[in-house]
């Protein structure tokens, strides 16, 4: 029944073929907010097999849930940055290690924090990258210059707006789960 | 694991008991009269006009100085498209809140009121400019084309009226859910539910499009960015067709499995229908754009994915409703690979007429992943292959739904029953109006293949052989359109008699029990909250990349045209 790890794996193995790759990172939004969160995702996926594997790791570790989510967030702003999508692109050994950190320095983490942590965390982490996402689409949509040399303003743009679309979603949910409560309808 | 909890409690079963007894209150009853007496006049008038449209189109007709084709078509799309399914789906769920939900909240009540009142007055203000002929443009009211500004601020009317409703919904629905913790709402409520929130976002970006219409319409600004107003409007215009589908869909899972004194399908599968089609219905807007300029290749070709995805839900009903017919057919004695479909009632209208409703889903359905394909689209975008094709979803797979329902609905809120002999003549006017429209979505589609336009009047093009040989075809369109107006005539009289003279009595509001053993549906079903966010991430991966594109990189805006 250890199936979802596989899935994970094969979804990784899907997003490093060449091909899946390229197509992916031509365009700067769906390099950052499609493939970035796709390894994320491969990583929340596979995290059950590290989990059963190093049981005493995660728990001596990661016991209240708060350092796997810092180790998250971390990776996840390290990889909002201009620079950093620039690099991968240009030198082979930070594009290996985006393959290795978005899965397993964010996603696995992330699996294992999530049930651990109070909703006071839980919140505290969208709300922090509400604030992050709109910051960031601000500068990219009312950059004056060029951020990447690898794309265009217009590309610029529209990630900037991928960013302010994504933080408006959260805001709207971060409003339902203030206003809703959930107790009461069960 | 996750937690469940129990189908219905104590208030429930009180509730389901009161209102079994006692029927739908008279101030409930009234307001879904008025919606579907809306909804029948409408139809009334749409056909007639349809059928003007159709003789004129098959070169039969000329119609006199004062009236145009495109005038008449403006007004049958608007009349048919927007006021009898808005009403019809208003009316008939307001009705279904009212059942399920032990009656609507005086405050709610007001609100459909006042929503109704919103809509009739937008509408009002809408038509005038068509009757002068100062607003040919159209159901899809996009530019280039520009109507007098009138006839926009009567849309802004509707969209507030069909708001109005939206909110009262989700106030009834919210206090139900404070009222009875622990309980899932009604499925006929969910399906409520999903059907308003997709009215509701679905109208978001029309309201914009008509907002920045008017000032160029009045002409304070010179120019309008062409692209983002059809997009936008495309975002409604789908989501639109997929609200009277829905509207439908709520019919064949709830209401005919009951009728056929069977089942419904499982809870929790009709409950992810229901959500599946509200996330991903917004962005379906594009594959009516598959040929417009100005949307790069790889945005067109992510969007044919975006769009067959909704196909998914779709063939999940298929299979759920001919697996629930088999099921019950067998129960009843039915035998055989296909013979158990003898047990089913075939006499009877409140289920012959979904059922055709359903099967003609089939082509239907399949006309339109045809026409969310590519290569496929460029052959048939500008034909009447898609007249063809909208006749068959609107005309065959939801109106009929919707006459089947006002069969028992109508009965249910007179409180009056329906007779032997109304059945009959709804059995005989689903025969006629299935051949009707069948003859006359048949033609269009083949003689959209064949090249005839959509959208324009009839034209032998200085009898061009090519023009000539579409003829024919045209014919069968204008026999197929007098079939449908027998039609009409027969379920407008079928309406306003359950209406108004067919005896008193009591009807049931039919609601099909799931089956016993199945297992409770889990929790997160009712998290609306959760469907509507990931609905909006939806919504920002179609549209974000092109509307970006479209403002940074627009062309000069195009100034207001009147081509008629």
């Amino acid at each position: 029944m250890m199936k979802s790890p596989v899935y994970g794996l094969l979804l990784l193995l899907a997003l490093i073929l060449p091909p899946a790759a390229n197509l992916l990172e031509s365009i700067m939004i769906t390099h950052m907010h499609m493939q970035m969160p796709l390894l994320v995702i491969s990583g929340l996926f596979m995290a059950k097999f590290f989990q059963n594997r190093f049981p005493g790791f995660f728990s001596k570790w990661n016991e209240n849930g708060v350092p796997g989510l810092l180790l998250f967030s971390i990776i996840m702003v390290y990889w909002s940055l201009p620079r950093t999508m620039d690099e991968a692109l240009t030198l082979t050994s930070v594009e290996v290690f985006k393959f290795i950190s978005l899965p397993f320095l964010a996603g696995v983490p992330l699996r294992d924090s999530w049930p651990k942590l109070s909703s006071f965390w839980k919140h505290a982490l969208i709300i922090f990258f509400t604030i992050l996402f709109l910051a960031l689409g601000w500068l990219y949509i009312w950059s004056p210059v060029q951020l990447c040399n690898n794309y265009l303003v217009i590309e610029q743009i529209t990630l900037g707006w991928g960013f302010i679309s994504t933080a408006f979603a959260m805001v709207v949910y971060l409003i339902y789960s203030y206003f809703m409560d959930f107790s009461k309808y069960e | 694991m996750e937690t469940v909890i129990k189908q219905s409690g104590k208030t429930q079963v009180f509730k389901d008991k009161a209102n079994k007894v006692m029927g739908i209150s008279l101030e409930d009853a009234k307001l879904t009269k008025s919606y579907l007496s809306v909804a029948f006049l409408a139809i009334l008038l749409g056909g007639i006009l349809g059928l003007l449209q159709g003789l004129n189109r098959a070169g039969m007709l000329e119609l006199p100085a004062w009236l145009n084709y495109y005038q008449v078509l403006t007004a049958h799309g608007l009349l048919l498209v927007v006021v009898l399914s808005a009403f019809f789906t208003i009316g008939y769920f307001y009705a279904g809140l009212s059942h399920t939900l032990g009656g609507l909240l005086p405050k709610v009540r007001k609100m459909a009121w006042i929503g109704f009142w919103m809509k009739v007055f937008g509408f009002v203000l809408a038509v005038i400019p068509i009757l002068m002929n100062e607003a040919s443009v159209m159901y899809t009211f996009y530019p280039p084309m520009a109507a007098s500004p009138v006839f926009y601020i009567g849309l802004v009317f509707i969209v507030l009226g069909v708001w109005m409703c939206a909110f009262g919904s989700f106030i009834n629905v919210a206090s139900w859910r404070k009222k009875n913790p622990g309980q899932h709402i009604p499925i006929l409520s969910f399906f409520a539910t999903g059907v308003f929130v997709l009215l509701f976002f679905g109208s978001i970006p029309v309201a914009i499009e008509v907002f920045t219409i008017i000032p160029w319409a009045f002409g304070w600004v010179e120019t309008i960015n062409v692209m983002v107003a059809r997009t936008l409007f495309w975002a409604f215009g789908h989501t639109l067709v997929n609200i009277w589908y829905l509207t439908a869909v709520s019919a064949w899972y709830v209401i005919v499995p009951k009728v056929i004194g069977g089942r419904r399908w499982n809870d929790l599968l009709t409950r992810i229908v229901v959500i599946a089609l509200v996330i991903m219905n917004i962005t379906g807007g594009f594959h009516h754009q598959i040929i417009d300029p100005g949307i790069s290749e790889p945005v067109k070709y992510m969007h044919v994915f975006m769009s067959l995805a909704i196909g998914f839900p779709s063939l999940m009903t298929a299979y759920a409703m001919f697996a629930v017919f088999e099921r019950t057919a067998r129960k009843k004695g039915g035998r055989g690979l296909v013979g158990w479909y003898k047990k089913l009632p075939w006499g009877d209208v409140r289920f012959l007429a979904p059922f055709i409703a359903m099967a003609a889903f089939i082509p239907a359905g399949a006309g339109g992943i045809v026409q969310s394909t590519n290569q496929l689209n460029q052959v048939v975008h500008n034909t009447m292959w898609i007249v063809g094709h909208f006749h068959l979803t609107l005309g065959m797979s939801v109106v009929m739904t919707f006459f089947g329902l006002s069969y028992w609905l109508i009965p249910y809120v007179s409180k009056r029953v329906l007779t032997p002999q109304i059945n009959k003549l709804g059995v005989i006017q689903t025969i006629i109006w299935t051949l009707g429209m069948i003859i006359m979505s048949g033609a269009m589609h083949w003689v959209g293949l064949l090249g005839s336009p959509r959208r324009t009047s009839y034209s032998t093009y200085f009898d061009n052989a090519t023009a000539l040989s579409w003829d024919p075809y045209l014919f069968f369109l204008a026999i197929g359109g007098t079939l449908l107006m027998i039609g009409v005539l027969m379920q407008v009289y079928a309406v306003f008699y359950l209406m108004f003279f067919a005896p008193k009595g009591n009807t049931e509001f039919p609601i099909a029990e799931v089956e016993e053993d199945e297992a409770p549906t889990p929790r997160w079903t009712e998290r609306w909250g959760l469907w509507v966010v990931c609905m909006i991430v939806l919504v920002g991966m179609a549209y974000v990349i092109p509307l970006v594109d479209f403002i940074v990189n627009a062309p000069p805006g195009s100034p207001p045209y009147k081509t008629w």
